[in-house]
């Protein structure tokens, strides 16, 4: 029974992609993979001239935080916060990502801070957020590089 | 995925009897996990209900019914929330504790003392390093870096006693119109070397013990600071992410290991470029060069022009790691004279090895600096030698390591010598 359970969330976990959501407002519906790092790696902060990208990162422990640091980053949990004091250090950013504790956080938080932009479970973003593409491809698709 | 730990956890407590006679210690430490987690999530949920339960004003009863038809929806309600706070003013720190001991008998001859050689073994604080950064606005920053170093002439008295040396290393104001374009005053570790900007005074962010010499804090080889004003940004590119920075500033002091933090010591400025590029493709490396020119007046050496050319080659991941730098320095003197050319280059490579936990990473550096007999500026006070440092780097928690190291030292003009080092190092 035990290992039933644990299977079967694994497994859920596992199959589950990962979607980056952002407000409907933000001005862009597609990114390249490589785009999309330069943005999680902070390379990127502005959206347009006007909006200022507010990185949320779910904290240590969440899956969807080690689906994107294994793909996006390839980095360790040591190495991703090296990487952010490292950063910051350099006055490259006054601070790191946000952290969120909760997919349900995280999606209220991007719904109400314009340029934010999250990962979530993809069978957990609401309505009224947009989803954008990674390569072309939304959650689902065969080739959909995060999950 | 919290509602399936939820109902993980729920259905184990519901049958513990079960579980206590055929449970084995992988599946214990898994339902101590799982509750130890769901204690965080219950103590998180309760911070935020409390964080949330004083702010929520009182309401009478009429506006409530008002106010039903006009709440906006829940993404907008948490806007108050998320919105930033100015000035944000974050701290960090860093720190080092270390330990030489060297065959040298005497003098240094050249090399600063953060290089930690010595004719005595011993114990020496490194650096305290206060880092401050400030949000002022959604496109203004500040950061500021502030250090006390141990000198041994630092203190009072005379002869000078031991103490330590505050400087503000760096203090900087940037206004971020976009990615492409963000302009920046104050005082800088110069742009010109990638060393010198990667890891600035935080020991605990480089892979070794002490910087290479041609970057060395207190050294002469390039700038290590520069005041006055840049420009940078980045730019997409296609794909090779082109990084650049232009500044102007005061260049050297009349003692050219120290930047003209007062005033310029003469009416020409420094000036500086810097581009590299990160390719999509080949995520981890960065390539870059550099040009540097300001006009020199030391104080034991004439006038002269100076012109730096520089190059880099990274590779950032740990497995290998790979950095290394050239630079060539030209001083043709202002009056007339014979023009020299000084070379410094370095390559290091470390590797995380997959054993241990991950937690050893070994290294390799090997240095060069060569200043011919012609350069009046540079043969007072920077050495000709070339060094292999042969290392091995310890974290023993996610913010604080150990290093150790053996070095290798041939010089031109002086013996050739060796020696151990130790280091802590961390953040906070």
């Amino acid at each position: 029974m035990w290992l039933a359970v644990v299977g079967t969330a694994s497994m859920a976990a596992q199959a589950a992609d990962i979607a980056i959501v952002v407000r409907p407002d933000v001005p862009v519906n597609n990114l390249t993979f490589g785009e999309l790092r330069r943005l999680f790696l902070g390379d990127r902060q502005f959206w347009t001239s006007n909006v200022r990208v507010t990185l949320l990162v779910r904290a240590p422990g969440a899956h969807e935080r080690d689906v994107v640091l294994k793909n996006i980053y390839q980095m360790s949990e040591a190495q991703f916060r090296q990487y952010w004091i490292a950063k910051v250090f350099r006055a490259e950013a006054a601070s790191g990502p946000r952290i969120v504790y909760s997919n349900e956080m995280a999606v209220d938080l991007v719904g109400g801070t314009p340029g934010a932009v999250a990962f979530v479970d993809a069978d957990q973003v609401p309505k009224g957020l947009k989803v954008l593409k990674i390569n072309g491809l939304l959650p689902g698709a065969k080739e959909y590089p995060l999950h | 995925m919290s509602r399936i730990v939820l109902l993980f956890v729920a259905l184990g407590l519901g049958a513990p009897s079960v579980a206590g006679q055929t449970m084995d210690p992988a599946t214990k430490e898994l339902i101590d996990r799982l509750l130890a987690r769901i204690d965080g999530l219950e103590k998180r949920v309760a911070e935020l209900e409390g964080a949330k339960a004083p702010a929520k004003p009182v309401v009478p009863a009429t506006q409530a019914i008002h106010e039903t038809h006009e709440r906006p929806p829940v993404s907008q309600a948490v806007t108050a929330e998320a919105a930033p706070v100015y000035p944000s003013l974050k701290i960090a720190g860093f720190g080092d504790i270390d330990f030489s001991a060297t065959d040298l008998h005497s003098a240094a001859t050249g090399f600063g003392a953060q290089t930690l050689l010595s004719p005595h073994s011993g114990f020496e604080e490194g650096q305290f390093t206060l880092h401050l950064s400030s949000a002022l606005s959604s496109r203004v920053t500040m950061f500021g870096e502030l250090t006390l170093t141990a000198r041994p002439d630092a203190g009072t008295g005379s002869p000078p006693a031991p103490g330590f040396n505050p400087e503000v290393e760096r203090v900087i104001i940037r206004y971020d119109l976009n990615d492409y374009f963000k302009l920046s005053f104050g005082r800088y570790h110069t742009p010109i070397n990638y060393w010198n900007t990667a890891f600035h005074h935080g020991q605990w962010l480089q892979t070794t013990i002490s910087r290479p010499e041609m970057v060395q804090f207190g050294g002469s080889f390039i700038p290590v600071h520069f005041l006055g004003s840049l420009a940078e940004g980045a730019i997409p590119a296609g794909g090779l992410n082109l990084n650049y920075e232009a500044g102007m500033g005061n260049g050297r002091g009349q003692v050219i290991s120290r930047g003209g933090d007062f005033s310029d010591i003469n009416n020409n400025r420094a000036w500086l470029v810097n581009a590299f590029v990160r390719p999509d493709a080949l995520y981890a490396l960065q390539v870059g060069a550099s040009a540097y020119r300001d006009e020199l007046n030391p104080l034991t050496a004439p006038a002269a022009r100076e012109w730096i050319e520089s190059a880099h080659v990274v590779w950032h991941k740990e497995t290998p790691e790979f950095i290394a730098e050239f630079a060539n320095v030209e001083h043709r003197p202002i009056g007339g004279g014979t023009v020299s050319h000084s070379q410094a280059y370095y390559a290091q490579t470390a590797y995380r090895l997959p054993w241990l936990q991950k937690l050893w990473k070994p290294y390799y550096r090997f240095e060069y600096i060569h200043v011919p007999k012609s350069d009046a500026i540079f043969r007072p006070v920077v050495p000709t030698f070339h060094a292999s440092t042969y290392g091995v780097r310890y974290d023993i928690t996610t913010f604080a390591a150990f290093k150790f190291e053996f070095r290798q030292y041939v010089r031109r003009d002086f013996p050739s010598f060796y020696g151990f080092f130790g280091q802590t190092s961390f953040t906070f």
